[in-house]
């Protein structure tokens, strides 16, 4: 069976690496120079602000300002300093918690409904998937309304699983819809064999499709774990409580009235974004395929 | 083997004819290997918390907006219907509509062009280099799209902070400025340039690679055939590949538009974004700071709900163009 079913061979291809470089040379020279003009440009515009980032995290005097772009005097002081003193050791902990949480809980039952729509036909399918569409749409700030006044009055303010629940919640549609990509991609026939094969729909569910929609899991696992660890406005709504702050939140604090830490902000941005760009290019493939499955297919 | 992605030109012929596509994976109808009531065991968890957690609290703003609900309320519980006293006091007001609406629809405009322009060029030439160089341009531009909402505005703010600032910095080492005077975050105009850059170096990766993905799979003889016509690259990009690749180029708008209306994190992180400086609200963010911060939970649910109402607008238009690809 997994030789006839090699899930690579299912998923969309993402683009980069398929093809040998598609006509290179043999073009007038200035159209050369224009395309190594725009490489550089997009370099450049792509890793400003994370130089400018990295730059003002590790230099003694960012907060002197300065014009380089490269650290004058290097120094790991604001590190030192976010983790002890400003809190961020218990707002790292905090955020994973509630990422890693909204990941399993999102992708499982993301799973779920997308194999439900892209594998069977059913009374109401179509406006299911329209709702889930529109609901997509919905401003975060429309809703953050109701579920404040709601989870104030079940007291789940500083509750790190409300957080949890609203980022569920907030990943799910989307979750459904690239998910929904990658199980109607798998062809019919490799089902079919499993009933043939004796195979009940749960034996089918788990020795056929779940191992066909992991690439599909990891894509939506990579949107939901990001929706999580970015989110800002319910972090700062729900929260209040420093020791329950996510790192988005907890960022807030160098700003005083005195002045802004501008070494300490970027420390904290790097501790930040690093691990989620690092994340971000090691499944750079599976996730442009993922939301080209999921944005483009429709 | 269709991939996903192989499918995006609808093939209209085998459609219309009926004709079952070449490994159509489609879904299937019982055939009474699995109970009638299995899809809906599926959907369930997902239903109960869509339907809790987002339709549920739809619902709830709604009938906010339609009340007088301020901290008393929120303590008590109890509320005062006031019928559309919220909706005409949000109406009359003229921050609507000289401050937040203008902001929010011509920045998310501004914002969408930029974005779909941007986007669409560095496709074309991520589609031009070689494996090597696009692998590294890639990378790039994924970095740029997984550096988050908040620490990505922090950035820009500090690049044209008036003290500490690049920018700035530069500017009046040049003599250009004078730092002691100028603060580009105090009126609308620099204000919005500064959220532009965010927005658009925040979004511009994800148009670039789906539209990359899309242009693979243009038959390339298509394009050999219109050279050989001797169409040039301008007249071949809008007389083949645009119309190719419509419906890509719709869905990525759509779902710009929508994300740039609704910016939020970006605008209320910026100096004066949190309510400060009222002239650089946006929907968004005026309903936060009316309900969250000023206790005023009714009149900030009736700007949410007039806010969630301009985007359903648009959601019927991603909706036609779906089906009008009969893509559903």
């Amino acid at each position: 069976m997994s030789q006839l079913t090699a899930p690579q061979t299912l998923t969309p291809q993402p683009p980069s690496g398929r093809r040998a470089a598609p006509r290179r040379g043999r073009r007038r020279g200035g159209s050369r120079v224009l395309v190594a003009l725009g490489c550089a440009a997009v370099l450049a515009f792509s890793l400003f602000p994370v130089l400018v980032m990295l730059t003002t995290a590790v230099d003694a005097r960012a907060n002197d300002g300065s014009t380089s772009l490269l650290p004058t005097d290097l120094t790991w002081d604001n590190f030192r300093f976010v983790l002890d003193e400003g809190g961020f050791t218990t707002y790292l902990v905090n955020s994973l918690f509630v990422a890693l949480s909204t990941v399993v809980v999102s992708s499982l039952l993301a799973l779920l409904a997308a194999v439900a729509v892209a594998r069977f036909v059913f009374r109401f399918r179509t406006a299911l998937l329209v709702m889930v569409l529109v609901i997509q749409m919905v401003p975060m700030e429309a809703l953050v309304i109701p579920l404040f006044i709601q989870a104030k009055n079940l007291g789940m303010l500083n509750h790190l699983l409300g957080l949890v629940i609203v980022y569920v919640a907030f990943s799910l549609p989307f979750a459904i819809w690239m998910m929904r990509g990658f199980a109607a991609a798998i062809p019919k026939e490799v089902e079919e064999a499993a009933y043939v094969d004796g195979a009940s729909w749960p034996r089918m569910f788990w020795s056929v499709l779940l191992p066909l929609c992991a690439p599909g899991l990891v894509a939506t696992s990579v949107f939901s774990f990001i929706t999580a660890w970015n989110e800002f406005v319910f972090a700062i709504t729900f929260m209040n409580d420093q020791d329950s702050y996510t790192v988005a939140a907890g960022l807030r604090q160098f700003f005083t009235q005195y002045g802004t830490d501008w070494g300490a902000v970027m420390a904290g941005s790097t501790l930040i974004t690093l691990p989620v760009m690092i994340f971000f290019i090691l499944v750079q493939r599976r996730l442009s395929s993922g939301l080209v499955a999921g944005a483009v297919k429709g | 083997m269709t991939s996903t992605i192989a499918s995006v030109p609808p093939a209209d012929e085998e459609r219309r004819t009926g004709a079952r596509r070449p490994a159509g994976p489609g879904p299937r109808r019982g055939t009474g290997l699995t109970p009638r009531w299995l899809p809906w065991l599926l959907l369930a968890p997902a239903l109960a918390v869509l339907g809790g957690l987002l339709l549920y609290p739809l619902y709830r703003v709604l009938v906010l907006s339609l009340q007088d609900f301020g901290l008393r309320q929120l303590v008590t519980g109890e509320s005062q219907w006031v019928g559309l006293d919220n909706f005409a006091e949000l109406l009359t007001d003229p921050l609507l509509w000289k401050v937040a609406l203008p902001n929010t629809v011509v920045f998310a405009v501004v914002n969408v062009v930029l974005t779909v322009g941007l986007g669409t060029l560095v496709a074309l030439l991520l589609a031009r280099v070689g494996v090597w160089t696009r692998g590294v341009l890639t990378s790039a531009i994924m970095v740029a799209w997984a550096m988050p909402a908040v620490t990505g505005t922090y950035v820009w703010v500090l690049l044209f902070d008036p003290r500490s600032g690049m920018v700035m910095r530069g500017l009046s080492t040049l003599g250009l400025v004078d730092p002691d005077t100028t603060n580009w975050f105090t009126e609308r105009l620099p204000f919005y340039a500064i959220a532009t850059l965010n927005v658009v170096h925040h979004g511009f990766p994800f148009v670039a690679v789906t539209v990359l993905a899309a242009l693979m799979t243009l038959p390339q003889e298509l394009m050999e055939a219109a050279e050989l016509d001797g169409a040039g690259a301008w007249r071949r990009f809008w007389s083949v590949t645009v119309p190719l690749l419509k419906p890509v180029f719709a869905v990525v708008t759509i779902l710009s538009t929508i994300w740039d209306f609704k910016v939020f994190t970006q605008i209320y992180l910026m100096p004066g974004g949190s309510g400060t400086n009222r002239d650089v609200l946006n929907l968004g963010t005026w309903s936060y700071i009316t309900a969250i911060s000023q206790n005023r939970y009714g009149l900030g649910a009736a700007i949410a709900v007039l806010l969630t109402a301009l985007l359903l607008v648009i959601t019927a238009v991603y909706l036609r163009t779906l089906f009008r690809q009969e893509e559903l």
